[in-house]
């Protein structure tokens, strides 16, 4: 499903070279869920969004499906993006002004679809995350558990096989992150390949299978 | 100071003309950049701003082709409308040829629009390949049409410079019409033979593009667009001027004629142009073949009907030939 | 492109109306002034053309110095023995001072045995009896003329002073109606021997001679037969007028555009400094909808429809707008530039004219700058990379 390849990322500022990421290798299989664990500034969200194609790696590969996204035109990354991939971000990153109905509508209207299919579709992801009874409300006026439920909607629209998490409970109270955990779950059952990066321990004993990878100083820590 | 310059019209299109250079010199120096240090298995910075730049060379050209095509419309309609500035001149025939850079100008113009038509197959080409395959091709051809774009901008200023409004033009009788004796038309042709060619060649390039014979095509679309000129200078303009003795390119464009001759030259154009960069585009890239086969029938049929069709309508009414 | 595409893109312009909004206004600004002068230019131009096309296609007179001089009125003679020249007129007309205020009118003499211009006097007023009117001191003016002349107490008659130093009292005897425009306005028509005496001419002299010659291919023939018959003829042909008046109205117009420029060039770059400054809020919703699965051309092609819309509702709204000014409320202020406020004011009314040319014109004029200020900046924040969605 993915393959992350001889992976390495770093900065430069003027004439000194950082390294966040050194040769990482890294293979999820369809349907698992990683958790990608480590402080922060272990590297563990510049994988992330390399992995979900936001970023470009410095040396290396990371393949999905086996089309290596880091080096595809944008044309066809995006479409990676739209339809395999599912984001949801550590700050929800909703359009605040825009209503829950309208936000998770986004990921689709590049797609060309009908409009009764987007429709549908919407429909079905605000249902599956339990956010459809507020579908008409501003994303402002949301509270933090609300958000994250519309994030969540947003990141299924599309029905992609890879949900990929950036810090999901650093903003929730215990109660909702216990919530989001659940909500995982029912993903995981539904067969959705899931990579997590978080340092909330909440995530060590999840009560279904997954896989902890640690990160330390930009490796894989094993 | 030359009077000419002070119309209206030609402020706005040198105006036009001239900001439009200052966009596509950007565009060209993307372009050379491009060109050399192109290198798409690269994980450099330098690779990835390029390859961002290349978006911004697509959306000038875009814009540029769209800005070009109304600017063509714009200095035909313009060249009309200055034949009331000029002595002699009836029509657009006289003005373009008040000095000797009309005539190239036009042309240019012309030709600059085929290539940004050809540059647009191959970037259509380009962005279907998933590593940039024609990146280079195409950033050579956009220098290409900016350098031509630099001789037309000369010609533009040229020409609107050198007009003499007191010195008398030849109006388009004197500039098309036929001395005695001299055949104007090309290869010694007769007019009967002239339109069976031009029928022949419609038909052939109707059916050359359903085959995948790609130079015939090219070949017999240039043929095509080279004789259907002429067909419509000596034989289906006297139609639409309903006189046989009126043989001009230039009048049909005028509101007596409702504008006609804009849809038939546009057609004409249009219609050829997109058949042979397609073609083109597809043996440069050595991709399979031809996309947009419905495009180019519609605008050539559209041409053939448009022109034929005042002939019939002459003959239903009046009974007789021109 | 779907309507879910145009729905997003309303929202978006929704939210970021402040922003936009004094975009608008200003873009409104500058197509209303500048299609307001492109209208009043095209307008008087056609008003030009339908007053020449009724004029004589030549004019001939005697020249001193280069300089006009009264024709004899034999001359006129010799125009008929030129094969092709047809309805030849000796006219007598000048311009008359008024002393007080330093205004002047055009007076025109009307020949009492010129079929033609009995003719033509009486389809611009209809219910005149010209043989009343050119036996007696009548005199038939235009709206201008009246106006001026009823505000200095002369509401029946006028006392012209000839330049031996004589006084003639003319009496008014119809105004012409203000629908003929532009020439006549300032025009004081009377017989022709009156005229004479007013602008002190000899009985056989005139102004100069009109003719026609229908065939336009024979006019350069024409023109050098007459040039041999008397070394101090001068030709003028109508088109020589009509290009000398359509110049006259480039170069006004063309002045202003070039002043226009400047203006353009200003708004140019307010506009790139506007789209140059790129929020961080602006830059992290593009990446989060690159992140999101839309491509650089998605993100292109919104931005691009916001400018194009902000564009197109300018331009029909400062049309709009320009039409009304102009049009409807006669151009105050604007006007005067055009006709000329030194002498009598011009009460003039513009005719409706809008053609494809004016309105390209303003368009090419107006988008062709605005977009290439925007392209590039426009194009900077479309390229934003989709990880800024994670910062």
């Amino acid at each position: 499903m993915i393959r992350v390849e001889n992976l390495s990322k770093s900065f430069y500022h003027q004439q000194d070279e950082s390294k966040i990421l050194i040769d990482i290798n890294l293979h999820i299989k369809r349907g698992e869920c990683i958790i990608l664990k480590g402080i922060s500034g272990s590297g563990k969200t510049t994988l992330l969004s390399i992995i979900a194609g936001l970023d470009r790696p410095s040396k290396g590969k990371v393949l999905i499906d086996d089309e290596p996204i880091s080096k595809l035109p944008d044309i066809f990354a995006s479409k990676i993006r739209a339809k395999k991939i599912g984001m949801i971000f550590q700050h929800f990153n909703l359009f605040e002004n825009l209503s829950v109905y309208e936000n998770v509508t986004v990921p689709l209207i590049p797609s060309g679809l009908p409009l009764d299919d987007i429709y549908r579709a919407v429909d079905k992801s605000l249902k599956v995350a339990n956010i459809y009874h507020k579908r008409s409300l501003v994303a402002s006026r949301l509270s933090g558990g609300e958000k994250q439920r519309c994030a969540i909607a947003r990141a299924l629209v599309a029905d992609p096989d890879i949900i990929v998490c950036d810090e999901p409970t650093a903003n929730l109270d215990s109660q909702n992150s216990i919530l989001f955990i659940e909500t995982i779950k029912e993903l995981h059952l539904m067969g959705k390949t899931i990579v997590i990066a978080t340092h909330d321990p909440l995530f060590e004993n999840l009560n279904f299978k997954s896989r902890i990878v640690p990160m330390f100083d930009g490796k894989i820590d094993e | 100071m030359n009077e000419i310059l002070f119309s209206n019209q030609v402020i706005i299109y040198l105006l036009s003309e001239s900001l439009l250079f200052v966009l596509l010199f950007i565009a060209f120096v993307v372009s050379i950049k491009i060109v050399i240090k192109w290198d798409f298995d690269s994980f450099s910075q330098k690779q990835f701003r390029l390859e961002k730049e290349a978006y911004l060379v697509s959306t000038i050209t875009i814009f540029l082709f769209i800005i070009k095509f109304i600017l063509l419309i714009y200095f035909v309609f313009t060249i009309d409308s200055l034949s009331i500035l000029i002595a002699g001149a009836m029509c657009g025939a006289g003005v373009v040829t008040a000095n000797e850079y009309g005539t190239y100008l036009l042309l240019f113009k012309l030709i600059i629009i085929a290539t940004l038509i050809l540059w647009f197959y191959l970037n259509s080409y380009d962005t279907h390949t998933k590593n940039y395959l024609h990146m280079k091709k195409k950033s050579l051809l956009f220098i290409a049409i900016f350098i031509s774009i630099i001789f037309e901008l000369f010609l533009d200023f040229q020409y609107f410079t050198n007009i003499d409004t007191h010195q008398p033009v030849s109006c388009c009788s004197t500039l098309f019409g036929q001395l005695e004796g001299a055949n104007p038309l090309p290869f010694g042709l007769t007019i009967p033979l002239l339109l069976t060619l031009f029928y022949l060649l419609y038909f052939l390039t109707i059916l050359t593009l359903k085959t995948n014979y790609r130079v015939l095509y090219i070949v017999s679309n240039l043929l095509f667009l080279y004789l259907a000129y002429y067909a419509v200078v000596y034989f289906f303009g006297t139609y639409i001027y309903q006189l046989p003795t009126h043989k001009c390119p230039f009048c049909m464009l005028q509101s007596d004629y409702f504008y006609i001759g804009y849809i038939i030259w546009g057609s004409l154009f249009l219609g050829t142009f997109i058949g042979i960069s397609d073609a083109l585009s597809s043996i440069w890239t050595t991709r399979k073949y031809i996309k947009n086969s419905r495009l180019v029938i519609s605008m050539l049929t559209l041409f053939v009907v448009l022109s034929s069709i005042y002939v019939i309508i002459y003959y239903f009414r009046n009974g007789v030939w021109l | 492109m779907n309507r879910a595409f145009w729905y997003f893109l309303s929202l978006q312009l929704f939210k970021e109306r402040s922003k936009h909004l004094t975009i608008i206004v200003i873009s409104i600004l500058l197509i209303f002034i500048l299609s307001s002068v492109l209208f009043i230019s095209s307008s008087i131009r056609f008003s030009l053309e339908q007053t020449l096309k009724p004029q004589p296609d030549f004019v001939i007179s005697r020249l001193q110095g280069g300089v006009n001089r009264s024709t004899p009125i034999e001359w006129s003679d010799e125009l008929f023995d030129i094969y092709g020249v047809t309805k030849v007129t000796p006219r007598v007309y000048g311009r008359y001072f008024f002393r007080p205020k330093g205004k002047s009118f055009l007076i025109m003499g009307i020949d009492a045995f010129e079929e033609e211009s009995h003719k033509s006097l009486e389809k611009l007023i209809d219910s005149i009896d010209i043989k009343a009117f050119l036996t007696g001191n009548n005199m038939i003016v235009g709206e201008g003329v009246k106006e001026y002349l009823q505000k200095n107490f002369y509401n029946n008659s006028y006392k012209f002073l000839t330049p031996k130093g004589k006084f003639i009292d003319i009496k008014i005897a119809k105004i012409v109606p203000k629908e003929t425009r532009l020439l006549s306005n300032d025009m004081i028509i009377m017989p022709i021997d009156l005229a004479r005496e007013v602008l002190g001419y000899t009985q056989d002299e005139v102004t100069d001679i009109a003719f026609n010659v229908p065939n336009p291919d024979e006019w350069s023939n024409i023109e050098d037969k007459l040039l041999s018959l008397h070394y101090d003829l001068g030709v003028v042909d109508k088109n020589e007028v009509k290009k000398s008046y359509e110049t006259l109205y480039n170069y006004k117009s063309g002045f202003f555009l070039i002043i226009f420029l400047i203006l353009i060039m200003t708004f140019s770059l307010i506009l790139y400094q506007r789209y140059n400054m790129v929020y961080s809020t602006e830059k992290r919703e593009i990446g989060l909808l690159r992140a999101l699965g839309w491509s650089i051309n998605d993100v292109l092609r919104l931005k691009f429809m916001e400018s194009f819309i902000l564009i197109v509702t300018s331009y029909i709204i400062g049309i709009f707008i320009a039409y009304i000014f102009v049009y409807i409320y006669n151009a105050p202020l604007l006007k005067n530039i055009f006709l000329g406020g030194q002498n009598l004011q011009n009460s003039v009314s513009f005719i409706p004219i809008i053609d494809i040319a004016t309105l390209s014109s303003i368009f090419l004029l107006y988008a062709v700058p605005f977009i290439i200020a925007v392209i590039v900046p426009v194009w900077r924040v479309s390229v934003t990379n989709p990880k800024e969605a994670m910062l």
